[in-house]
């Protein structure tokens, strides 16, 4: 979703007179011997960024090959590989969020990617008496799959060719940001169908026979289905490919380039104001505390394949990731290198030992709910656990959120131990 | 979209602020005084939206109990100056108002998938009895002003089956406006109880002035911005706004204004003038006022506001002059005064 509340309430700038001189004089390889200097983590930011987004594309070129396979020969295998390849797709994706804050780059581009919630109205069929859709969306039924030309808020649009950049161009339209037909969620809410379930069992269950051709196809417009499935995943494949791009090394005019050319301190500022962001604002609150104090599984995160635990679990791998500068990548290799950890722990040991025990109590709280949703027996899906009168749900998510909340605290004190405190106010908000 | 009212109290906002940092003895002894003064006017506010909480249960109660037209009107004019007591203490999300998630019990919002509505629907299709209990497990959507305003206001409700006053509407609004005045109830004492501890903490020094600047920033960010267009999408939709059903947004937004200037100005203004930033105390002051002096003209609906290019300059009028008192008291004396801004809930997005 894009950021709806662009002056930051925080803003962590830098003190003016810390070190300027240090920006463009590290080599990877020097980090091994050398204590980590600022730019050095920030370098090393960077290449966590780059593996990131490149595990991303690897991922969604492989889910683009399960869903053309699919398409063209719709079987339950075919279904359930597709299936596994999003899930696989979501692990590297979901790390890569805590790039968002602060990065402008990444939080302007990642709407079309990740935008959540979604009126899954606006993309295909959906059964009318359990939809419920973002007050005044005058797109929310508009269906796309079902027709060629659709009429939002008064506008009507040709949709008859379903190609990638149609389908970017109709994100938000009509000015509703639930209004999403690109990107990881709707890809799921093709392959899963909506979730009728509520706070029961069981996810959403698309029938495989929605991409049959002929006869046997189910609820109408088989072939238009499968046509928006493939200009979607297209999509995605072409837009990670610019994102991993930006962070690539050795380019002259990317956005990695960017942050390498400024101060330090500026980037510095950005992977804790992304850690603190994501792990306080986004993380423990929209994501876990709304949908648990109102039990809203509306406000699920990946609702229709009831996958939230692992989009919550893989948010707080992330974290830790920019602070400890290891990156577990999807082949199994490890990217390591000097860290907000080494910077930390050069003037305040201690701190550095409570945070990353901090980060270690969340990631231990997140696994809890991620393995009481993937238990073999009685699993407790995310829905479930935030069902009213589910104190046993309760504990484990407020469990994760009161481990984030604790963290946030220390990575606030770890901006002040690197000397990025004062108060910037933005008037980005007064433009008159 | 982040719900600013959920605020977390950060254990460990450690570090010495500047104005605990103070040198000598007599500061910290000055600002148990101001804590002293925020503690009383903070809690009149309480005590007034534990009054009109009482009285909008036992309007409700009594209409309930024998429906009449007047009745009906009388329990609405009881939810609104119940909601706008509410408002003028909606700011302070520290201390007792925390527990519980009250502040979200009180008012959920923003509710853009309106839960409300679905909560409603669920709750009274639902064979169960309709009770005390059944409102205390409901979850937030279900336990304070939004639900009664859906059910007094709400018009496609009005037109329905389920209208009030029929039966089990009669009981959801009984039970949740007797919610909402146990709820006021207990925060007020628990307010009470809570001043030794805010009294003999200086972190609560800080605290509360950003509980304030908290609440302009929500003012005139998600409040006013918002459904005026100025953010996100740019599109203007009254649904952003809190109370659209029953037209009060922009009544809410003025009782909030004028909460903050009884609770929050009078120590703040005597804090300011005492580290000798008198001039400042007074253009804060003066800004409260151009803020409030586009009250009442602007109290009215805002949905024909946000349709109309003229209604339009109104409520730019009044964003403007919300604009300069946000900047004034979150930038300039934010600053003057060492005031370090930590994460809030409203980082995500």
């Amino acid at each position: 979703m894009k950021t709806l509340f662009r002056p930051a309430p925080l803003a962590l700038t830098v003190a003016a007179l810390m070190s300027a001189g240090c920006a463009n004089t590290t080599s990877p390889d020097a980090a091994d011997s050398q204590p980590a200097t600022k730019a050095s983590v920030v370098e090393h930011y960077a290449d966590i960024a780059h593996a990131g987004y490149e595990d991303a594309l690897i991922t969604a070129k492989a889910l683009n090959k399960a869903t053309d396979r699919l398409i063209s020969d719709p079987t339950e295998a075919n279904m359930k590989a597709a299936k596994e390849a999003w899930l696989a797709a979501r692990v590297p994706y979901q790390q890569t969020e805590v790039f968002r804050f602060g990065n402008a780059i990444v939080d302007d581009w990642e709407g079309q990617l990740n935008a959540w919630p979604l009126d899954e109205g606006l993309i295909d069929y959906v059964q009318a008496d359990d939809y419920q859709y973002e007050l005044g969306n005058a797109g929310a039924t508009a269906n796309i799959i079902g027709s060629n030309s659709i009429n939002v808020g008064g506008e009507t649009l040709d949709v008859t060719n379903l190609t990638p950049e149609l389908l970017a161009n109709l994100n938000e339209i009509g000015g509703s940001e639930a209004n999403v037909a690109t990107g990881y969620h709707a890809i799921e809410f093709l392959l899963w169908g909506q979730d009728l379930q509520g706070f029961e069992p069981g996810n959403g269950e698309r029938p495989v026979t929605d991409y049959a051709t002929g006869v046997d196809c189910t609820n109408g417009n088989c072939e238009r289905r499968g046509e928006f499935l493939d200009a979607v995943t297209d999509l995605l494949v072409s837009d990670l490919e610019w994102m991993a791009a930006q962070w690539a090394p050795n380019a002259s005019e990317n956005y990695r380039s960017q942050l390498m050319n400024a101060d330090a301190n500026e980037g510095v500022q950005k992977m804790l104001f992304g850690m603190g962001s994501l792990s306080l604002g986004e993380l423990a609150g929209e994501r876990m505390k709304v949908a648990l104090e109102a039990n809203s599984y509306e406000d699920e995160h990946d609702c229709f394949s009831d996958n939230t635990h692992n989009s919550h679990y893989y948010n707080g791998q992330g974290i830790q990731n920019v602070y400890t500068g290891n990156y577990r990548r999807v082949d199994g290799s490890l990217v390591s290198g000097p860290s907000l950890s080494d910077l930390v722990a050069q003037s305040n040991p201690e701190l550095d030992a409570r945070l990353n025990a901090q980060l270690e109590a969340s990631m231990n709280a997140l696994g809890m709910m991620k393995a009481k949703a993937e238990s073999s027996q009685n699993p407790m899906p995310f829905d479930m656990m935030i069902a009213p009168g589910n104190a046993k749900g309760a504990k484990i998510v407020n469990g994760a959120i009161m481990a984030l909340v604790e963290q946030t605290g220390s990575i606030e004190q770890a901006a002040r131990q690197l000397g990025l405190e004062a108060l910037s106010p933005d008037d980005a908000g007064h433009s008159f | 979209m982040t719900r600013l009212t959920l605020t977390f109290l950060l254990a460990s906002s450690v570090a010495a602020s500047p104005l605990m940092a103070a040198p000598a003895n007599t500061v910290d002894r000055q600002t148990a005084e101001y804590r002293k003064q925020w503690h009383s006017d903070i809690l009149t506010g309480y005590q007034n939206l534990a009054t009109q909480g009482q009285t909008l249960a036992n309007q409700a109660a009594g209409y309930c109990q024998a429906p009449s037209p007047e009745g009906f009107e009388q329990t609405k004019q009881a939810w609104l100056e119940a909601f706008l007591a509410w408002q003028e203490v909606r700011f302070v999300d520290f201390g007792p108002v925390e527990q519980g998630n009250r502040a979200w019990q009180f008012q959920f919002w923003p509710d853009p998938k309106n839960l409300v509505a679905r909560k409603a629907s669920y709750l009274l299709k639902d064979e169960a009895q309709i009770t005390p209990e059944k409102v205390s497990e409901s979850g937030v959507a279900v336990q304070g002003f939004p639900m009664a305003e859906y059910l007094l206001y709400d018009q496609a409700f009005a037109n329905g089956e389920e209208a009030l006053p029929a039966g089990r509407s009669c009981k959801l609004l009984v039970a949740v406006t007797r919610h909402i005045a146990d709820n006021g109830q207990s925060l007020a004492n628990d307010w009470q109880g809570f001043q030794s501890n805010y009294l003999g903490s200086d972190q609560y020094t800080d605290t509360t002035i950003r509980s304030a600047m908290a609440g302009l920033e929500i003012l005139e960010e998600r409040r006013l911005a918002t459904p005026m267009g100025l953010r996100g999408n740019g599109k203007r939709s009254v649904y952003s706004a809190d109370a659209w059903r029953s037209g009060a947004s922009l009544a809410a937004m003025g009782a909030s204004v004028q909460g903050i200037k009884q609770s929050f100005l009078p120590a703040f203004s005597k804090l300011l003038t005492d580290r000798k930033q008198s001039d400042l105390a007074e253009h804060i002051a003066q800004q409260f006022d151009e803020v409030l002096a586009n009250f009442p003209e602007v109290d009215r609906p805002m949905a024909p506001l946000l349709a109309d290019d003229n209604g339009y300059k109104l409520l730019q009028s009044l964003y403007i002059d919300l604009t300069q008192l946000t900047s004034l008291v979150n930038d300039r004396a934010a600053v003057e005064l060492g005031v370090v801004r930590g994460f809030n809930s409203s980082d995500g997005d």
